[in-house]
């Protein structure tokens, strides 16, 4: 009888313990691994610059202590490497990606090329939001948000490509929201030739990321010729004290919405680190302790500040309530984003 | 004034201090080796050099990356004349001429001129940049998008000059040039044009895919079917070196004017030396009084890209630092570096210290010049040593070119679809090669068309229709004009006055042509393929809206009535003589059957060594292909086929991914095995 009972015991001491053994398991998992961080843009640009940095930091994060490399995998604006993550990747644990979560979006409305379910995606977390400010050259008269609503002209704003965060669609939905004078021009190769017309009087200005403003202008910010009259954001940026935020001049319920889900979301979500669906659950917590970590790093940071890469880290958990609410939205507010931002 | 000059000369003693020195070394040695090597692009390898930067001060962390950022292009060159394959998409223009020379035996020659060319034109940029540092602010503040447009306009422009003594050929091939730029999201719009569902094809295809395919492949086939080595037993002169160092001294203006539109229209936002290096040759073949002579080894189209490309860093350094705005991926990533040294591009790059960093920049200066006269005087050296490749069977060199293209075309995005456009454009290349189709204006076309579209639309878009009355946009369009037809007219009145002293010459090709009427050759083929195409692209083109459809349109219609004409004319067989004068001197004097039999077979080897690469990843295939052309396709001997795959296995391991973490693709026959071993294939 006893006998019997011996392999039964065995199985339950087992299944109670087994948890506990893929812990103890999983641990050592990342020892003498790699892990690649693949980049969704080429070397150069922030997302590189942020994912090298904090490639150079994660790894003693993370138990066993793992090499971690990061590869570029540029084109279509980052979602051959979102794609590539959700199909081809292996769900080890041992491939990141960090792309625009722009293309969140992009499966909402629709749009053709997305190949992945942005539901199914494992979060990590984001080195920070894609916070935007509206500049404004100081030569252009336009100083404050009241004279830019009474300008009796469009304001030449410059974009980039249509569909982008920054600088297109936040332009585009304040110009819906809060019916300010905009024309934007689009179809400057980045931010720096934006710059560069402002300067030379081709454009009024431009909106995006008020921390790289703030880098690659900051001649301009230090001698006032170029004013900050707006920002996108929920609570005013620490530099910002006293810059009106969007969402404050709202009027109607409608464009109270589209600012909250078109800027202050898309900007929560614009650089995650993503992990491929169907990975334990245990690696993934792993990773997400070590990212946050990594984020508070003291070298880190130290680092980052000497490249001018500020960190405002966003968690994993935020990050999956932002894109779970992406597909709770109701119908008509996802088409009247899809027609602002695809004009 | 002063303050000025001191800040000159801190400059200079700056790179001289132990460390920086020692740095600017290290990185001259690293762009040597990127330089040389098609598979490594010099904007990689200094984006991988970022994070060693951190810790250096500021003079050290630029000593080291310029120093790397001005030897590519030298040693870029290197390749391009050795093996026609461009070392750096920068010096892909150098292939043209430098190629052929290799070929004839005067690879020294071809050498000597390229290193001192660039070496002239590395100082002229350096000096331009030094000179252009107090009026360059106000100077490109007063141009703006229409501006820009025209000067794009006029790059375009020498499409013409490009296209040597078949005007209609050079000008459709410049049009398929501006049309394959449209390929990709349209900017304007975002409505994506001719993508056929790829979203690889979304930001268009890259320059580098394309020079490749385009020009080292039909070399590749060349010297498969020649059976030689590359100078095919023509023993260089011993004295081509010196050669061609006099060459450049012989035509020192040449040298000079193309150095100069390599740094000024660096300039221009958006231009870099892939651009630049063609504007120069362009020049180089209009300047000529003999356009014939360019193409088969010409020395001036050697000198023209090889100093522009080398004089074009220090005007893109111009608009980097004075407005942070960066005219190449290498410019882009030295911004990286300017902001981790909190050095902010703008106004104070130019005031001198304390205020400024003014002599931070004018060690920049220094550093071009010096790095390249180290790189120039290290070349030199071995010189000797680097034409023996060129006498090396072409057998041995095959595999090695053939995985180095794939590499090359790969690593530059790591795409793999890149190796498929590599072999629809080396087919497309060999097509234009061998039916006399100049190449370049193609690729002029490529590089300036994204700029004009773009620049149109935003000089539209910004002033409506007023910006035509700008001045800046006149005095362009006058220049433009005057650049335009000026040529046209002097070959014409040089016509003219040849056929007064030879009136016999234009008998004798109708009483050669004789009464033929229409025959179907492969050129008439060839045009009729390009017609279709043109005429399938516009028809797919009536989808776009006015944005996106204005450029493919402005284009496409012009060049399909060119093409129809170009048909026209070789149905009716008009150019058979200068075709056949072509065919006779690419000859080796081979049999006919046997060229066919080489064609075929070197065909086979390049879908092979694809197939090798797409079943079995590049670090299996590489040294397993190896080994198999040379035991069972070149009949080699055991023991050099066994040890040249090997080395082959070892250099792209280690090297590629190993070193610089390249991600290769796998292979499809490793993705049947992983599913099974999970985890099991990661390193």
């Amino acid at each position: 009888m006893l006998k019997k009972l011996i392999p039964l015991f065995a199985c339950i001491i087992g299944f109670t313990l087994l948890p506990f053994i893929t812990i103890a398991a999983a641990a050592p998992f990342y020892e003498g691994k790699t892990i690649r961080i693949i980049v969704g843009y080429s070397p150069g640009g922030g997302y590189d610059a942020y994912s090298r940095l904090i490639a150079r930091h994660l790894g003693k994060h993370i138990p066993g202590n793992p090499t971690v490399i990061v590869e570029n995998m540029p084109g279509a604006g980052s979602l051959i490497a979102a794609n590539h993550l959700y199909k081809v990747a292996k769900p080890d644990g041992l491939t990141i990606a960090n792309f625009n979560g722009g293309h969140f979006f992009g499966q909402i409305f629709g749009q053709a090329g997305i190949e992945f379910d942005a539901r199914k995606f494992e979060f990590i977390g984001a080195p920070g939001r894609d916070d935007p400010a509206f500049v404004l050259t100081k030569a252009s008269g336009i100083t404050s948000i009241e004279k830019w609503m009474a300008s009796k002209t469009p304001v030449k704003l410059g974009g980039t490509a249509p569909g982008t965060h920054t600088p297109n669609n936040c332009i585009r939905i304040v110009e819906a929201a809060l019916g300010l004078p905009i024309q934007l021009v689009s179809g400057y190769k980045g931010t720096a030739e934006i710059r560069l017309a402002a300067e030379s009087g081709e454009l009024v200005g431009s909106a995006w990321w008020w921390e790289s403003i703030k880098a690659t202008w900051r001649k301009g910010i230090d001698t006032g010729e170029i004013i900050p009259v707006l920002q996108a954001v929920p609570k005013p940026l620490p530099d910002l004290p006293m810059v009106p935020l969007a969402i404050n001049l709202a009027k109607t319920e409608e464009a109270r919405q589209l600012i909250e889900i078109g800027i202050h979301s898309g900007s929560v979500v614009a650089r995650p680190y993503v992990l491929s669906p169907g990975i334990p659950k245990d690696r993934v917590e792993i990773l997400r302790k070590a990212y946050q970590e990594t984020l508070k790093d003291k070298e880190c940071i130290a680092e980052g500040e000497k490249a001018k890469l500020v960190f405002a880290p966003v968690t994993a958990e935020e990050l999956e309530k932002v894109v779970n609410g992406l597909f709770k939205l109701d119908s008509v507010l996802i088409s009247k984003l899809k027609e602002i931002t695809s004009k | 004034m002063i303050e000025m000059v001191n800040a000159f000369a801190l400059g200079f003693t700056q790179i001289f201090t132990g460390t920086a020195f020692v740095l600017m070394i290290l990185g001259i040695v690293i762009g040597f080796i990127v330089g040389i090597l098609p598979g490594l692009g010099g904007a990689t390898t200094l984006a991988l050099m970022l994070p060693f930067i951190v810790k250096m001060n500021p003079v050290e962390a630029f000593a080291f990356l310029l120093g790397m950022a001005a030897v590519v292009n030298t040693t870029g060159d290197i390749t391009s004349i050795l093996i026609g394959v461009p070392g750096e998409p920068t010096t892909a223009a150098t292939i043209v001429d430098g190629h052929p020379m290799a070929k004839k035996g005067e690879a020294g020659r071809a050498l000597g001129a390229t290193l001192m060319s660039s070496l002239v034109g590395a100082i002229f940029g350096a000096f331009a940049l030094a000179l252009a540092i107090p009026i360059v602010r106000p100077l490109v503040l007063t141009f703006g998008s229409p501006e820009f447009f025209m000067l794009s306009l006029l790059g375009i422009t020498f499409v013409a000059s490009l296209s040597g003594e078949v005007l209609l050929k050079g000008l459709i091939s410049g049009g398929i040039g501006l049309f394959i730029a449209t390929i990709g999201l349209c900017p304007m719009s975002g409505i994506q044009r001719y993508t056929f569902g790829q979203i690889f094809l979304w930001d268009g295809i890259g320059l580098v895919p394309i020079t490749i395919g385009f020009f080292a492949i039909p070399e590749i086939i060349d010297l498969a079917v020649q059976g030689s080595s590359i100078a095919g037993g023509r023993m260089g002169k011993l004295g081509g070196v010196t050669e061609g160092v006099k060459d450049t001294f012989r035509h020192f203006w040449l040298v000079i004017r193309c150095s100069a539109i390599g740094t000024y229209a660096a300039v221009i936002p958006g231009l870099g030396a892939a651009t630049t290096q063609w504007l120069a040759y362009a020049h180089a073949v209009q300047s000529s009084p003999d356009k014939e002579r360019f193409g088969k080894g010409a020395i001036e189209g050697v000198l023209g890209p090889g100093a522009a490309n080398n004089s074009t860093l220090g005007g893109s350094l111009i608009t980097t630092i004075a407005f942070g705005v960066p005219a190449s991926v290498l410019m882009a990533i030295l911004l990286g570096a300017f902001l981790i040294h909190g050095v902010v591009p703008g106004p104070d790059m130019l005031i001198p210290e304390p205020k400024g960093h003014l002599a931070l920049t004018f060690s920049f200066v220094w550093i071009n010049v010096v790095s390249n006269i180290i790189t120039v005087g290290i070349c030199f050296l071995f010189l000797n040593q680097l034409v023996k490749v060129t006498q090396i069977r072409g057998s041995l060199l095959i595999p090695f070119i053939l995985l180095l293209i794939y590499l090359g075309a790969f690593a530059e995005k790591n795409t793999f679809e890149d190796l498929i456009l590599v072999m629809i454009f080396g087919a497309l290349g060999w097509v234009l090669q061998r039916l006399n189709w100049p190449r370049p204006p193609l690729i002029l076309g490529l590089v300036l068309g994204p700029l004009a579209e773009n620049r149109l639309f935003l000089s539209t878009d910004n002033y409506g229709l007023a910006w035509l009355l700008r001045p800046g946009v006149l005095i362009i369009l006058v220049v433009t004009l005057i650049g335009g037809f000026y040529p046209i007219l002097r070959a014409r009145w040089r016509k003219g006055k040849r056929d007064k002293e030879q009136p016999a010459a234009p008998t004798k090709a109708v009483s050669r042509d004789g009464i033929r009427l229409l025959r179907f050759s492969w050129a008439t083929i060839f045009s009729l393929f390009i017609v279709v195409v043109f005429t399938c692209a516009l028809w797919e083109s009536r989808k776009f809206n006015v944005r996106a459809g204005l450029f493919p349109w402005a284009v496409g219609f012009p060049v399909l009535a060119l093409a129809i004409v170009q048909f026209i004319l070789d149905l009716m067989d008009k150019e058979s003589r200068i075709r056949d004068d072509y065919l006779t001197e690419t000859g080796p004097g081979l049999p006919a059957d046997v060229v066919n039999r080489r064609t075929l077979n070197i065909f086979g080897w390049i879908i092979g060594f694809f197939i090798g690469i797409w079943l079995l990843g590049f670090n299996l295939s590489g040294p397993l292909c190896t080994f198999i052309y040379l035991k069972i396709g070149a009949r080699e001997k055991w023991p050099i086929s066994i040890i040249l795959a090997i080395a082959t296995g070892v250099f792209v391991y280690v090297l590629f991914d190993q070193l610089l973490h390249v991600p290769f693709p796998p292979g499809l026959l490793f993705n049947f095995f992983s599913k099974t071993f999970s985890g099991g294939s990661n390193i």
